[in-house]
């Protein structure tokens, strides 16, 4: 992941500029590298995959009904909506993404070169700042008291203060905030990749602008934004810090009940399933990614 | 099978924690005691009221770690893997930490305390700080002294902050309905949660950290607010009453399996909470006070006011059932939950 962003180009991208192993020769003998990867993989083993499985293993009562747990939180109409809210936040806050995200890789897509470099350094910047601190700065800009709001009274467009804050449109904001960087980079690159003699092509037969980007342009960049969009979508279903801040106790999302569950009433073998059916979720959604991301690739 | 499985994650657990250093390591006379508390000025009031002294007598360090909270506790208990000696408990907590068996008994003879009220000596606990929750308003609102007021919007308009916690806003929910402190428990849920449907449309925030409520209200973002009142006793630009408020005692307690040497010294600390001269550098550090008897002379005069459990607050506010709550945490939780879900 974090390899992924700090290049801000993906995996795949830098493999393309490596030679490819021919495609029989893999998959016969074992992956070259695996007595080096080995302690690695060893240490990685023991110090998180352990520790996560004996962790999860809580949610499996040993009595006679080990998926009591499971049935409760089946049965729990308040664990079924904070999951259905979190899900969608995480929707609403891809579908900003793609319409924030997307004008913006396809304008630092038109650039030239030095441009983008310079666009593309504000947006990575965005990653060397506290997550806290850009959740927290939102409250000075949208608050009662915030710049916006100061504004729109001054101006008299209104008479109170709007809320911005302290609800769903206000954690959606702090989500979309911290998370489109991750949706504009990889798109940016396959923006980047994409043959622009297509496009010379199209125009040169007559194609209008609008046309070339809805039968050329949009297409060829579509996989990467969907899974540019799923790589969201589950980001968002982790956030703790902005519900918290943004949302004024009133948004609950998965990660805000865990804390409760895990720090204020201990009821570990509750939140060992909550969180057992967030990875599963999220793996689930991690394999489309991977799918997507794959067929994006040819 | 589970068992099977269990029993493996435990052995390999345990072969990984030997290979610590620590673990292997002679225990030696003990240097240092680790202290999990709640962080923030209160943390602060604990180094310089209660840890300093103790390590000038005795030479052993105190490391403090923040946050407080049952989770840490249990999470240690039960891997049998003490990060901490002593932890601070709300008395809620320490009631669930009983039932869990997750703390040590103390020993009041090695502790030999100086006279501390009854409530603050438990065989269990030692309640070492008094806090209130309590009204607080922006100065240029217009000034509140009931709960009832506080629900009242349309005398006070503007904005409220509430605290994120069940037990310290459904009693002051029952008293804006009418119901007497002395009448309180067992507390009455339903009418609780009616008279919160009143003012939830009110409500910007429900706070879950002590620090917000007093910056909300610096920032304008709420003229109205419940806290705790060390938060807001020494704020500018804040009043504030102890009228109706909760008072409520925070525990030090010692996690179960502790060894003899380390509990010995964790005893020693406690004596050193249980000196007054000590409660005043702390009450000094934050508005918070500790359980000895004659602390009141201790104080300064200028700030008495400010103090939960000067007779003139103490006499006005109510305490809390920590076992009611015990009791019914699993209820009360539930439909704190739904409740929320329905703002």
């Amino acid at each position: 992941m974090a390899g992924r962003i700090s290049s801000g180009l993906p995996m795949h991208v830098m493999a393309d500029l490596a030679p490819t192993i021919p495609r029989a020769r893999r998959g016969l003998t074992a992956p070259a590298g695996l007595p080096q990867v080995a302690p690695a993989a060893v240490f990685i083993l023991l110090l998180f995959n352990v520790p996560l499985l004996l962790m999860l293993s809580w949610s499996i009562d040993p009595g006679d009904n080990p998926f009591k747990y499971y049935a409760a939180l089946a049965q729990g109409s308040v664990y079924m909506k904070v999951l259905g809210n979190t899900i969608y936040i995480a929707l609403l806050t891809t579908f900003a993404c793609c319409m924030l995200g997307y004008p913006l890789a396809y304008w630092m897509w038109s650039l030239r070169a030095r441009s983008q470099i310079l666009v593309l350094a504000l947006v990575v910047l965005t990653f060397w700042i506290s997550i806290l601190v850009r959740t927290y700065s939102w409250i000075v800009i949208l608050g009662n008291d915030g710049i916006v709001n100061r504004s729109l009274r001054s101006l008299g467009v209104t008479e109170t203060s709007v809320a911005f804050l302290y609800n769903q449109f206000g954690v959606i904001v702090g989500t979309t905030n911290v998370l489109l960087p991750f949706l504009v980079l990889p798109l940016f690159a396959a923006m980047l990749k994409l043959d622009r003699r297509l496009l010379q092509a199209a125009e040169s037969m007559g194609a209008s602008q609008a046309r070339i980007f809805f039968r050329i342009f949009l297409p060829l960049t579509f996989p990467a934004l969907a899974a540019g969009s799923i790589l969201v979508f589950i980001l968002t279903l982790g956030f703790f810090i902005t519900p918290a801040i943004l949302g004024g106790g009133r948004v609950p999302m998965i990660a805000n009940m865990l804390d409760l569950l895990i720090n204020r009433m201990p009821r570990w073998e509750n939140a060992a399933a909550i969180s057992t059916v967030l990875l599963v979720l999220t793996l689930l959604f991690y394999a489309a990614y991977q799918w997507v991301e794959k067929k994006s690739r040819i | 099978m589970k068992s099977a499985i269990n029993s493996g994650f435990k052995a390999l657990t345990v072969s990984v924690l030997l290979m610590s250093v620590f673990g292997l390591a002679a225990r030696a006379e003990v240097k240092e005691l680790r202290m999990i508390e709640a962080g923030g000025p209160s943390g602060e009031s604990v180094e310089k009221g209660y840890i300093e002294p103790f390590t000038a007598k005795t030479g052993i360090k105190v490391t403090r770690e923040s946050p407080a909270g049952l989770g840490k506790l249990r999470a240690m208990v039960e891997a049998k893997n003490l990060t901490a000696d002593v932890v601070e408990l709300s008395s809620g907590e320490l009631e669930q930490a009983k039932a869990l068996d997750l703390v040590e008994k103390l020993d009041w003879d090695a502790i030999k305390p100086d006279p501390i009220f009854g409530e603050a000596k438990l065989d269990d606990g030692l309640g070492w700080q008094y806090y209130s929750t309590i009204l607080a308003w922006r100065a240029d609102a217009k000034p509140i002294s009931t709960w009832e007021e506080l629900w009242d919007v349309e005398k006070f308009p503007g904005k409220r902050a509430l605290p994120d916690y069940p037990t310290y806003i459904l009693p002051m929910a029952l008293i804006a309905d009418g119901v007497k402190p002395a009448d309180l428990y067992p507390l009455d849920l339903d009418r609780a949660f009616a008279k919160l449907d009143k003012i939830k449309d009110h409500v910007a925030v429900w706070w879950q950290a002590g620090a917000q409520p007093p910056q909300l209200l610096k920032d304008n973002e709420v003229q109205y607010a419940v806290s705790w009142s060390g938060r807001v006793v020494d704020a500018e630009n804040i009043d504030f009453t102890y009228n109706q408020g909760q008072l409520d005692l925070t525990y030090f307690a010692v996690p179960k399996g502790i060894a003899a040497d380390r509990k010995a010294a964790v005893m020693q600390l406690m004596h050193e909470i249980t000196v007054a001269k000590n409660q005043a550098v702390a009450a000094g550090v934050v508005a918070y006070t500790g359980p000895s008897e004659g602390l009141d002379a201790l104080l300064p005069k200028d700030k008495l006011d400010t103090y939960p459990t000067v007779a003139k607050n103490k006499n006005v506010q109510f305490l809390m059932d920590p076992k009611w709550w015990y009791d019914h945490a699993d209820e009360v939780e539930q439909r704190w939950q739904e409740f929320k879900l329905g703002l």
